[in-house]
């Protein structure tokens, strides 16, 4: 069944961040604003009002858009349809935004460390070391 | 010279981070620097070196007569 889900472990602190790691995996089109409503394209898809949406279609989302709703704490946590959770970016949506938000966070406590980075893939591991 | 070592599992996104060379609470301030940005993490320890008292050497110099 469609229906739209919320990601309560997935938690995105910085609005930035999240956008720049967005487009980073492939998302160029995106909508930000206040209270965005999410496209409902079945009818057990909820109303969802969201900080940013992805477009239905843009990754392989064919069910919805993907959204990212703001909390009380100001974290930002993903929506989307059940069914695109194993459709978009071939299922691999929420780990390579999360790696690709996790890298920018690195290079930011970088350079507020004034600290040099050394960057290393080895198997499906990235290894990142910031000296200061 | 201080390090911190991350780590990111692209199967899953999820990361774990270390702090090396840091003694004492000092190295807390860079787990709340990361927290800013990062949220609570799942699990968080503190290794030896937190606990660790940075070495101060007392300065003794004589009276110049």
């Amino acid at each position: 069944m469609s229906k739209y889900m919320t990601f309560p472990e997935v938690v995105f602190k910085d609005r930035d961040l999240l956008i720049a790691a967005i487009e980073e995996i492939g998302c160029k089109d995106i909508r930000q604003g206040v209270n965005l409503d999410m496209g409902r394209y079945y009818s057990e898809q909820l109303e969802q009002k969201v900080e940013i949406v992805i477009p239905r279609g843009s990754i392989g989302n064919r069910y919805g858009d993907i959204g990212f709703a703001r909390t009380e704490n100001g974290e930002y946590r993903p929506v989307m349809d059940d069914l695109d959770r194993s459709r978009a970016l071939n299922g691999q949506f929420i780990p390579k935004l999360r790696a690709a938000y996790n890298e920018r966070v690195i290079a930011k406590v970088a350079t507020k460390l004034r600290g040099t980075v050394h960057r290393t893939v080895e198997g499906g591991v990235v290894k990142i070391k910031i000296r200061y | 010279m201080p390090e911190i070592n991350f780590t990111i599992d692209t199967q899953t996104g999820e990361m774990e981070m270390k702090v090396e060379g840091v003694q004492g609470p000092q190295c807390a301030d860079i787990a709340k620097l990361v927290k800013e940005l990062l949220g609570s993490p799942e699990r968080e320890e503190n290794t030896k070196e937190f606990y660790a008292r940075p070495s101060v050497k007392p300065q003794i110099q004589n009276k110049k007569v």
